[in-house]
C-alpha cells in the first residue's frame, strides 16, 4: 500500500517553482532518504506532504486523503523540522504532556527515557535551549509520537557526533519495534545510509531517483586511468561526473551497465575500476554541470 | 501502523486546553492592564462640589468604567496577538486543522471574555477598598452586591459580551493583517479618519452611529442579540478569510 501518491506536483512562490512536477509513491513502512541540495524543493514536498501548504497544482494523496487542512492526515503525520517553534509559555516537560494528549499513540515511556538520556532538565523552555538541544527534543518528539508517517526534515542541524549516532540508532530501534513510514531528510547521507531502505534523489523540483539504497550503490562506477583510454571506454555511456586529476588522468563516473567481459577487459586495457559511494553519486548527480566546482575555475 | 480517526470536537477541546496553558501570558497582561485602569480610576470618574458658608461638600463618582474600558482594549489586542504567526504555528506542531484551530482560539476567546469581564467587574470592590483606607477623608456611599443582585449578575454578563465583541473584532482584524500588512496601517487610518471625518462635519457620523448602536441599547434581550449576531459575523469572516491559508515557518 502507498501512503503518499503524487502526481505532477508543483509548488510556485512567486514565479519560482519549488516543485515542478514531482511524482513519486512512498510505499507503507519504509525509511526513505530525501536527497538533495539546497533549494531542491525538499522542505516544500515535506511541507506539502504535512498539510501546511497547498500544492499550485498536480495531485497529493496521503493515505489516500488530501493533507491540507485534513484532521486525519494531521493526526497521523507528525513533521519534525529545525524551524519549530514551539511555545514559550510551557517548560519542556508541559510540552510533552500536550504532545501525549494530542498524538493518540503517544508513548510516554520511551518519551521519558529519551529526555532522561539525553540530560535535558524538565524546567528548561525550548527557546532557551541551543541548537542542538532543540533538535534533540524535537527528535523526541517525532519518535514518541508513534505516528503512521513520521517526516524528519533535517534532524540532526547543530547535534554533534555523538547524539547524531544515537539519533539514528534510536530511530532504527524503534523503527524495528514499531515499523512504520518514515522520511528523512538530510545532508548527511553517508551517516544514514545504513538506515535507509529507500532513497529520493530530488533536483529543481522533480524526482531523479527512486530506488532502494542497495541499488543505488551498483547503479554507478567509477573509471580511473589514463585520459584516452578512459574517453574510449567512456564514449557510448552515460557520463555522470568528469575530473582531470593530474596530467594525464582522468576519473569518470558512469551508468553501471558493463557486462562482465567488458568489466575484465577494461581492466586489462588499466582501468581502475571502483564502485562510487552514495552519497558521493548524490552529490555529482545533483550537480549543475558535469565538473563540478572546478568548471568555475576551468575558464578553458 | 494503523491510522487514528480523530474528532473534530475532541481536537478542539484538546487545543483549547493546551491554549489556556501556551497563553497564560495574556493573563498576566490582563493583570497588569487592569491594575492601571485601577489606578486611573482612584481621581474618581466625575464629581462635583457646592459649598455655602463653611460648609463645602465634594462629591467624586468611583466606577469601574474605565477598568472596563481597559479590558475591552485588552480583548482587542489578545485576539490580534493569537492571529499572529507565533501564535498561529503553534498549533500546527500538533494536531490541527484550520477549522479546528479557529474554532478553539474563539473559545479561548470567549474563556478569556469571561474572566476579563468577571474581574472588571470585580474591581469596583478594590477601588473601594483602596479609596476606603487611603482617600480617608471620603465618606464612602456605597451599594453592595446583595443590595442589587440581579444588576451586578447583569453588569458582569454584559461585561462579558462587550468584551467577547471586541475579541471578536480584533480576531478580524489581526486575520486581515495576517492576510497582507495592507491593513495594518489601512484599518487605523480608516478608522480615525472616520472620526476626523466625523469631528469636521460636526454631525452624528458612521462610527458614532455604530458605537451608538452597540452601547445605547436598553433592552437586555435585543442587546444579547446585536452582540451575538455581530460577533458570530466577524468570527465567520476570520474563519472564511484564513482557512485556506498556508503555514510558512
Amino acid at each position: 500500500m502507498s501512503v503518499i501518491e503524487c502526481q505532477g506536483l508543483t509548488k510556485a512562490y512567486g514565479g519560482v517553482k519549488a516543485l515542478n512536477n514531482f511524482s513519486c509513491n512512498i510505499e507503507e513502512n519504509k525509511i526513505t532518504g530525501l536527497i538533495g541540495r539546497n533549494g531542491a524543493g525538499k522542505t516544500t514536498l515535506l511541507k506539502i506532504i504535512a498539510g501546511f501548504m497547498k500544492e499550485t497544482s498536480g495531485d497529493l494523496k496521503v493515505f489516500s486523503e488530501s493533507p491540507f487542512n485534513n484532521l486525519t492526515v494531521s493526526a497521523n503525520v507528525v513533521f519534525i523540522h529545525d524551524q519549530m517553534d514551539l511555545p514559550t509559555a510551557l517548560n519542556l516537560k508541559e510540552l510533552l504532556e500536550v504532545a501525549a494528549s494530542f498524538y493518540q499513540n503517544w508513548d510516554r515511556e520511551l518519551a521519558n527515557r529519551l529526555f532522561d538520556y539525553f540530560s535535558l532538565s524538565p524546567l528548561q523552555h525550548y527557546e532557551g535551549l541551543s541548537k542542538g538541544m532543540k533538535s534533540t527534543f524535537n527528535m523526541i518528539l517525532g519518535l514518541a509520537a508513534r505516528v503512521p508517517l513520521t517526516l524528519f526534515d533535517e534532524p540532526t542541524s547543530g547535534m554533534d557526533a555523538a547524539v547524531r549516532q544515537d539519533f539514528y540508532r534510536a530511530l532504527l530501534k524503534d523503527y524495528l519495534a514499531h515499523p512504520r513510514t518514515i522520511i528523512i531528510s538530510s545532508h548527511h547521507l553517508n551517516e544514514i545510509e545504513d538506515l535507509l531502505e529507500d532513497i529520493l534523489l530530488m533536483k529543481d523540483g522533480k524526482e531523479l531517483l527512486h530506488m532502494p539504497i542497495a541499488d543505488l550503490k551498483e547503479w554507478a562506477i567509477g573509471l580511473q586511468g589514463k585520459t584516452a583510454i578512459v574517453d574510449e571506454w567512456t564514449q557510448n555511456k552515460e557520463l555522470i561526473f568528469t575530473k582531470n586529476i593530474g596530467p594525464d588522468q582522468s576519473y569518470v563516473v558512469v551508468r553501471n551497465n558493463f557486462s562482465e567481459t567488458e568489466w575484465q577487459s577494461a581492466r586489462i586495457a588499466g582501468i581502475d575500476l571502483t564502485p562510487v559511494s552514495s552519497s558521493d553519486l548524490c552529490v555529482y548527480l545533483t550537480s549543475k554541470t558535469k565538473g563540478g566546482i572546478d568548471d568555475v575555475f576551468n575558464k578553458g | 501502523m494503523s491510522l487514528t480517526k480523530v474528532s473534530l470536537i475532541d481536537i478542539v477541546k484538546k487545543q483549547y486546553v493546551y491554549k489556556l496553558k501556551a497563553y497564560s501570558q495574556v493573563f498576566i497582561s490582563l493583570i497588569f492592564i487592569q491594575l492601571l485602569a485601577v489606578f486611573f480610576s482612584l481621581n474618581g470618574v466625575g464629581g462635583g462640589g457646592i459649598s455655602s458658608g463653611s460648609i463645602q461638600i465634594n462629591v467624586s463618582y468611583f466606577s469601574a468604567d474605565f477598568v472596563v474600558a481597559f479590558t475591552m482594549l485588552w480583548g482587542f489586542i489578545t485576539a490580534i496577538v493569537i492571529t499572529t504567526k507565533t501564535y498561529r504555528i503553534d498549533d500546527f506542531i500538533f494536531v490541527t486543522n484550520r477549522a479546528s484551530s479557529n474554532l478553539s482560539n474563539m473559545v479561548f476567546l470567549l474563556i478569556a471574555s469571561v474572566i476579563g469581564g468577571i474581574t472588571a467587574m470585580l474591581s469596583t470592590n478594590l477601588i473601594k477598598v483602596i479609596v476606603y483606607y487611603f482617600k480617608s477623608d471620603f465618606a464612602l456611599k456605597s451599594t453592595t452586591v446583595m443590595d442589587m443582585p440581579m444588576e451586578f449578575l447583569i453588569g458582569i454578563f454584559s461585561t462579558i459580551l462587550y468584551v467577547f465583541l471586541f475579541c471578536a473584532l480584533g480576531y478580524l482584524v489581526g486575520t486581515l493583517v495576517q492576510i497582507s500588512k495592507v491593513f495594518a496601517v489601512l484599518l487605523p487610518a480608516a478608522f480615525l479618519g472616520g472620526l476626523i471625518f466625523d469631528g469636521l462635519s460636526g454631525k452624528t457620523g458612521v462610527i458614532a452611529k455604530v458605537l451608538g448602536f452597540y452601547f445605547t441599547e436598553s433592552s437586555l434581550a435585543l442587546f444579547i442579540v446585536k452582540i451575538i449576531m455581530t460577533a458570530g459575523l466577524l468570527f465567520i469572516g476570520a474563519f472564511a478569510l484564513s482557512n485556506r491559508r498556508e503555514v510558512r515557518t
